[in-house]
């Protein structure tokens, strides 16, 4: 399979400065560290927030960090695609008789992200141990849906900004709003922020789908209806559909940068 | 010998003004985060209350902080690292100015540019927002007056930090790695990460009196009354202290670390 290929090109020049690239794996995980100790901190200081305790969020923490950094690594051409239009690389694709998004996904593979989802992972292992859920089947498949929503939310914003960036060429840091800001909101239980800005990230951007309203279902707390937590997941899914369509449209719109 | 430092320091002050375009694009951004802090922070601070920092100070701190975010951000200038690895530092050798001061001159140009750039505009925006979300005046005239002292030591403090990652730099050769460890360990430190008033008062008295802090946390903290003049001349004769003794530490490990440089490349 072509996919395969690449994934072995990719890995074939990453593993050229093992050194580096394990030094700059690893000094991305410690920001993120860095973050962790200071939510530590609030949170000897103030014991909880809007109901929920350190571990709950820290839950949140490990799920953001795991989709995020999964997504990074793994559809980085999309977060990077003013890059490929201005280096006219993008052209050079659409010469080729293969899929475009199928080369968008092969354009980049960033390996050293995953040094980040690995300690995503284990701070989730570390909030589930410490939050005494009664576990169910459903909270398990809960659980693992909530991993795949937050990933196609994550990619549902790399492809919107993407296709965005086919009218402004530039990267412009408005789009960074879109994302980081997601990223930024996850790291807490959504529903601690002012009303508008929950729902904003709730019926806008779905991150609650993959946040606060899994996180009630979890802990069996919160006002919203547990079923409803239960398929937020599902819904948040779908996010990424829009934003693929729109992507696709402005495909047709694109104009050469020339190079 | 001063003046060839000064027009270094011109030259990249110069330089960072024509990026005006980013400075508005960065401004755009730093309101969005200094709002959805401010909301962050201040559902912590609704369940529970901190002495001496209530949530309109809060909105205070975190306003100067976004406005004053360039100095505030631990990073060495543009150009110098690349410089580092791929070998063109050399060039730099070969002229009769000291290493050190070069690379201080420039950073602190790049740094001075960058802020000048951007805090007038997101303080008079963060002014107009209602109290409470907004910010507000400074509690005394003097307090306003050791502010600004403060932050002229602040960025002082922020370029002599960044010194450091260019040693580090020359260690491990990897500029972007270098960078993150010494940023991520200021910024939790000097309450980038979250506000140093919020923390707990054990780990407050240990970190109060590291060097990082003087980067923005007291400026900002003298500003809202948090602390008090008394203390506050107390401690940025602390910071004034530290600025020195990092100073002169960083030219003894840079000036190490040059005797050893292997060019790379050519």
């Amino acid at each position: 399979m072509l996919y395969t290929k690449y994934l072995k090109m990719h890995m074939h020049s990453s593993f050229q400065y093992r050194a580096n690239m394990a030094f700059i794996a690893i000094t991305q995980a410690l920001v993120n560290i860095g973050e962790v100790l200071g939510v530590w901190m609030l949170f000897l200081q103030f014991d909880s927030v809007g109901g929920w305790t350190f571990y709950q969020s820290l839950l949140m923490m490990g799920v953001i960090y795991t989709v995020f950094s999964f997504t990074e690594c793994f559809a980085r051409g999309y977060d990077e695609f003013p890059k490929l239009i201005k280096s006219g690389e993008f052209d050079r694709m659409l010469i080729r008789p293969v899929g475009i998004h199928y080369q968008i996904f092969g354009s980049k593979i960033e390996f050293t992200k995953l040094a980040r989802m690995l300690l995503g992972i284990v701070l989730s292992v570390i909030a589930l141990v410490n939050m005494n859920i009664d576990w169910n089947v459903w909270k398990v498949l809960v659980l693992i849906a909530t991993y795949i929503c937050g990933c196609s939310v994550i990619f549902g914003l790399f492809v919107l900004s993407a296709g965005i960036s086919i009218y402004t060429v530039e990267n412009l840091e408005f789009l960074n709003i879109f994302t980081n800001g997601s990223k930024e909101v996850a790291y807490y239980p959504i529903n601690i922020y002012a009303k508008w800005l929950a729902r904003f990230f709730t019926f806008v951007i779905p991150v609650a789908c993959f946040n606060y309203l899994p996180l009630s279902f979890l802990t069996g707390t919160g006002s919203v209806p547990m079923w409803l937590c239960g398929v937020a997941p599902l819904f948040g899914m779908l996010f990424m559909i829009p934003c693929i369509i729109f992507f696709n449209l402005s495909l047709k719109r694109y104009k050469s940068t020339g190079t | 010998m001063g003046k060839s430092y000064l027009g270094i320091f011109r030259m990249e002050f110069k330089g960072e003004l024509q990026y005006r375009a980013k400075a508005i694009s960065g401004i755009a951004t730093q309101l969005f985060w200094g709002l959805l802090q401010i909301y962050l922070y201040m559902a912590f601070l609704n369940t529970e209350s901190v002495d001496g920092f209530s949530i309109t100070q809060m909105a205070s701190y975190i306003w100067l902080g976004q406005a004053f975010f360039a100095m505030r951000y631990i990073l060495m200038g543009k150009n110098i690292g690349q410089s580092i690895t791929n070998g063109n530092v050399c060039y730099k050798f070969v002229r009769p100015l000291n290493l050190y001061n070069q690379w201080y001159s420039e950073t602190l140009g790049q740094k001075v540019a960058s802020t000048l750039l951007r805090f007038p505009l997101i303080l008079i925006i963060a002014a107009l927002l209602p109290v409470g979300l907004g910010l507000s005046a400074p509690v005394s005239i003097p307090a306003l007056l050791l502010c600004i002292v403060g932050i002229l030591l602040g960025v002082c403090m922020s370029t002599t930090l960044s010194m450091f990652i260019v040693w580090l730099t020359f260690k491990t050769l990897s500029e972007k790695g270098s960078a993150t460890i010494i940023s991520t360990i200021s910024g939790l430190l000097s309450g980038m990460v979250i506000p140093l008033p919020m923390m707990p008062q054990a780990v407050q008295n240990v970190i109060n009196y590291l060097p990082f802090r003087f980067v923005s946390d007291l400026p900002f903290r003298i500003y809202i009354g948090n602390v008090g003049i008394t203390d506050g001349l107390i401690f940025l004769a602390i910071g004034f202290a530290w600025l020195v003794l990092l100073t002169i530490l960083g030219k003894l490990l840079i000036k190490s670390a040059l005797k050893k440089t292997v060019i790379q490349g050519g």
